[in-house]
């Protein structure tokens, strides 16, 4: 029976996540009880606005917040079966880079400026694998080739590489040791859109090649389109709207999510001006009773003022938190 | 193989950009002298650094004594060349002591943060509220005279500085995206350390260290000076002086020459480190 499940058992799997970051100016609820569940291979894309809460989810998964003053306050992360969260800091240490890794926004910071691209790549192996330093150096080399870096530049240092180069390099070292979950925040929005274009051709024949799972947090919906299995839609640290790309990008239900959509420019329709959301997210140390997005919302009623929506499933795998999809407002 | 000829070059690039700077070879020649005159001191001085020669006390610089004789009828060249050895031995030895100290308790301090940082800063902040000359005359009276003694001392009284420098630098360095990005390819604390923060703030560390080297020649001179470091007859330069000063106002070659040694040595050595602090920075790299 138990082997059974593990069959099918979701690579990734949060339930209930949420973090907190206490400050002497309160508490800033930062995620706010997410639950997704990624399968291997898959590719889920997260996205919000800026303060949606997606790095602090991101980062919590690898169990990376800055502690004090972060704190995962509830939920668990299941890895293959197995709870993260309360892991030992060692087995936790041993976990990331060999079973997930993470590539960075910023990409002219992420790298150590003094330590050349070919030893920092090898640096991952190193800690994970127990080979030789050659043995090391000669697989960094050939991650590097893998990600289109000849393999004479390993002795150049991060400042003398390109921005676009140097993401390359940080997705070298996050393959390097062929995790099963890459989390990438942001990975393209520092890079111009032609080297964009060029990086986000590079991740997706990658993990098809190595068959690992993607955790893309964007805020870029033309990005998630082309990437994306599957879409997960945050605000105020909460999962409005999930489902498959399919599910998002046709039979949009969330006003957030339409709200969204609404906002991007599109070539085949002439619009004068786009329809904007009004207002600002809501402060997350005084977030609302109800739905967070009420105050904003163009179909709020007085239920969204008094409580929580519930989160509901409108067709197989989509899942909506708004009170328009109560069963009884049906 | 590869990678050999890559670190080779990098050495040969740090160098090419050493050698633009005109002051800094001054220095790093000046220091080579230095230190080449302190290990064959035994071959180069002309005489003994405590063979005393009654027929020849009190003589001016002359042919046969370069830097004439003290009141022992003892040769100062050769007790100059001689106290090289001494004085770089303990520049060198004390300050890479204090160094070591302060760096590990400044990158501790600044990278964990916290109560740890609390109690170390504290407690550097109580060595700093002493002038570094009273401390380390504090530490040398309690210790006792002698060549170990002073290191030890002078070591001490430098180790606050580095602390302090370190930890500064460290607060920038461990916010940066690379030491997070670190972490999540399951880094330990000790390897970000030593592989992320101290690399990263090696520029600042050097140029305490080489100006520190100074201070510390100067440091142990004094010590030597007030009679609580090197004891005669070792030749010491600050002992030279010490000794040399109730003969200031007749034999003024006396004071001299071992007061110029200091000085020629620490502005070397300050040459030379802020060179060396240049050609290291990779940033610089054109």
């Amino acid at each position: 029976m138990m082997k059974k499940n593990e069959q099918n058992e979701p690579l990734l799997s949060v339930r209930d996540l949420t973090i907190h970051y206490i400050t002497d100016d309160g508490v800033v609820r930062a995620v706010n009880g997410i639950s997704f569940d990624l399968n291997h291979g898959e590719t889920m894309g997260l996205v919000g606005e800026t303060g949606a809460g997606k790095t602090t989810a991101a980062l919590g998964l690898m169990q990376l917040v800055p502690d004090p003053p972060g704190k995962i306050v509830s939920g668990s992360v299941k890895f293959a079966g197995k709870e993260l969260i309360g892991l030992g800091k060692l087995r936790m240490r041993l976990f990331r880079g060999k079973e997930m890794s993470m590539i960075f926004q910023d990409p002219m910071t992420a790298l150590n400026p003094v330590i050349t691209v070919g030893e920092q790549v090898a640096e991952v192996i190193r800690i994970h694998n127990k080979v030789s330093v050659k043995e090391a150096v000669k697989q960094a080399a050939e991650m590097l080739e893998t990600v289109g870096i000849s393999s004479e530049r390993m002795g150049d240092y991060p400042h003398q590489f390109s921005g676009g180069m140097k993401q390359r390099v940080v997705i070298a070292i996050a393959l390097a040791c062929n995790p099963h979950l890459i989390i990438a925040d942001e990975p393209t929005t520092a890079l111009d859109v032609t080297i964009q274009a060029q990086v986000l051709e590079l991740m997706n024949r990658l993990q098809e090649k190595y068959n690992t799972a993607m955790l893309l947090i964007t805020h870029d919906l033309g990005v998630v389109a082309e990437i994306c299995d599957k879409v997960a839609i945050m605000y105020a640290g909460q999962i409005v709207e999930s489902g498959s790309l399919e599910d998002i990008y046709e039979d949009t239900r969330h006003p957030y999510t339409k709200g969204l959509f609404g906002s991007l420019p599109r070539l085949s329709s002439k619009l004068h001006r786009l329809s904007p959301i009004y207002g600002l997210m809501p402060d997350p140390t005084d977030l609302p009773k109800g739905c967070s997005f009420a105050p904003r919302c163009p179909n709020r009623c007085k239920a969204c003022e008094e409580r929580m929506p519930e989160n509901h499933e409108v067709s197989p795998g989509h899942f909506v938190r708004c009170v328009l999809y109560d069963a009884d407002r049906q | 193989m590869e990678q050999k000829k890559k670190k080779h070059s990098q050495l040969r690039e740090i160098w090419r950009r050493l050698k633009k700077n005109r002051l800094a070879v001054f220095g790093l020649c000046v220091l080579i002298l230095l230190v080449f005159l302190a290990v064959f001191a035994d071959v180069i001085a002309p005489y003994g650094y405590d063979e005393q020669n009654y027929a020849e006390t009190l003589q001016f610089p002359s042919w046969k004594h370069w830097m004439g004789t003290d009141n022992f009828g003892r040769d100062i060249l050769s007790r100059v060349i001689y106290g090289t050895r001494i004085s770089l031995q303990i520049g060198f030895i004390s300050l890479t002591g204090g160094a070591l100290v302060g760096c590990i308790l400044g990158a501790v301090a600044g990278f964990f943060g916290g109560a740890v940082d609390t109690v170390i800063m504290r407690f550097t902040d109580i060595l700093m509220s002493i002038p570094r000359t009273v401390l380390a005359i504090a530490i040398a009276t309690t210790l006792g005279p002698g060549l170990t003694n002073a290191m030890i001392a002078v070591a001490i009284s430098s180790v606050p500085n580095f602390a302090r420098v370190v930890r500064a630098s460290t607060l920038t360095v461990k916010d940066q995206e690379f030491v997070e990005a670190a972490r999540s390819i399951g880094a330990s604390n000790a390897r970000i350390i030593f592989r992320y923060i101290f690399p990263n703030v090696m520029a600042p560390i050097i140029v305490q260290a080489t100006l520190g080297v100074g201070t510390a020649i100067i440091l142990a001179a004094s010590l030597s000076f007030l009679g609580l470091g090197i004891q005669p007859p070792t030749p010491e330069w600050g002992a030279m002086l010490s000794a040399a000063r109730t003969y200031m106002r007749d034999y003024w070659y006396m004071v001299t020459f071992p007061g110029l040694a200091i000085m020629l040595t620490v502005l070397a050595l300050n040459l030379f480190g802020d060179g060396l602090r240049d050609a290291l920075d990779p940033k610089l790299k054109k």
